[in-house]
C-alpha cells in the first residue's frame, strides 16, 4: 500500500481516492475483474480529467512493468517501456471503446512495445550481447525469486528457447495468460501461439525433465 | 509426461514474474504523471497552430498596408510634380531663341 499513500494526492476524483485503496491489491492481483471504477475513470480520461488516469495506472503498473520485463529482461529498459506504453495509451485513449477493459489493451501496446525493442536488439546484436552472455541473462539480479534451484532451473529453460517461442512461454507460464490473449498481445495468429507453446513444450520438457518426473 | 508438465510448470512459474521495487513505482507513476501533463489539451494543440498562423498574416497584413501607403504616396508626389511644371512652365533662352517647357 506505500504506493497507495505516495498516490493519493494525486488522485482528483474523490470517488476515485475512495475506493483506490480497496483496489490496489485485487486488481493487480485479478486485473481481469470488471471494476466499474476502471470504467469511469476512463470516461473521466476520456473527458480531460488526466488525474484519473492515475487509478488506471497504479492498477495495472505492476504487470505492465512485468510483461516488459519478461521480454527485454532489463529493468531499466522494463520501466521505460511501462512509462511509454502508458502515455500511448493516454494519447490514444479517445479510440479506446467503452465497456472495454483496460488491461488487454494496455498489456498489448506494452508487449508491442517491447517486442519491438527485442527484434531491435537482435537486429543489432553485436552491439548489445556478448558472445558468451546472452543480454536476456543479465538482468537475473533483478529478480528477487530466483534464489531457489527450481526457479533458476525453470528461468534457465524458458530463456534457452528460440526468441518468440520465449516470449509466448513466458506470457503463457510465467504470466498466465491464455492463447487468445497472447495472440491479442502478440499479433499472432491463435495458431502460431499454439504451435510456439507446443514447441516450447517439448524443448522444456527435455530440459526439465528430471524435475517434473 | 503429458500436459500434466505443462500444468505443474505453470503453477510453478509465476514465481518468475518480475516484482517492481516501490522505489520503481513511485519514479514510475512520476513519471507517466508529468507526461501525461504535459500532453496538449485541445486549446493548447488550437493555439500551437493558430498563433504563428495569426503572425503569418499579421505580417503579410503590415507588408500590404505600408506597400499600398507607398505607392499611394509615390502616385501623389508625381500628381505634384505634374501640377507645378503645369502651372509654371520653364522657359529656357539659348542662343537668342525662348524654348518652353510645359505638360
Amino acid at each position: 500500500m506505500n504506493l497507495a499513500a505516495t498516490m493519493w494526492d494525486g488522485l482528483s476524483s474523490p470517488s476515485l481516492r475512495l475506493s483506490f485503496a480497496m483496489q490496489d491489491e485485487a486488481a493487480t492481483s485479478n486485473p481481469a475483474s470488471d471494476d466499474p471504477i476502471e470504467r469511469r475513470a476512463i470516461e473521466a480520461v476520456k473527458h480531460g480529467d488526466a488525474g484519473s488516469y492515475e487509478y488506471l495506472v497504479a492498477k495495472y503498473m505492476k504487470r505492465v512493468v512485468s510483461i516488459a520485463w519478461g521480454i527485454v529482461r532489463n529493468a531499466a529498459d522494463a520501466e521505460d517501456l511501462a512509462q511509454e506504453a502508458f502515455v500511448r495509451a493516454f494519447q490514444t485513449i479517445d479510440r479506446f471503446k467503452s465497456g472495454e477493459r483496460f488491461g488487454p489493451w494496455i498489456f498489448r501496446i506494452v508487449t508491442n512495445l517491447s517486442l519491438d525493442v527485442m527484434k531491435h536488439r537482435t537486429r543489432f546484436r553485436h552491439e548489445e550481447i556478448g558472445e558468451d552472455e546472452p543480454a536476456a541473462r543479465r538482468d537475473r539480479a533483478d529478480l528477487a525469486a530466483v534464489t531457489g534451484e527450481l526457479a533458476r532451473r525453470i528461468d534457465d529453460a524458458i530463456e534457452s528457447l528460440p526468441a518468440m517461442q520465449r516470449v509466448v512461454a513466458r506470457l503463457y507460464l510465467v504470466e498466465e495468460f491464455e492463447h487468445a490473449e497472447i495472440a491479442e498481445m502478440t499479433g499472432l495468429s491463435a495458431g502460431t501461439v499454439r504451435s510456439h507453446l507446443s514447441l516450447a513444450r517439448g524443448k522444456l520438457r527435455e530440459k526439465l525433465a528430471d524435475l517434473y518426473e | 509426461m503429458s500436459d500434466r508438465f505443462f500444468e505443474r510448470l505453470r503453477d510453478d512459474a509465476p514465481r518468475l514474474r518480475y516484482e517492481p521495487d516501490d522505489v520503481m513505482l513511485t519514479r514510475l507513476t512520476a513519471r507517466v504523471r508529468e507526461r501525461v501533463a504535459s500532453q496538449p489539451t485541445v486549446e493548447s494543440f488550437l493555439a500551437r497552430w493558430f498563433r504563428p498562423l495569426a503572425m503569418s498574416l499579421g505580417v503579410l497584413a503590415l507588408a500590404a498596408t505600408l506597400g499600398v501607403q507607398w505607392y499611394e504616396r509615390n502616385q501623389q508626389q508625381s500628381t505634384t510634380l505634374e501640377a507645378a511644371l503645369s502651372a509654371d512652365p520653364v522657359e529656357i533662352s539659348m542662343d537668342g531663341n525662348t524654348y518652353t517647357l510645359s505638360r
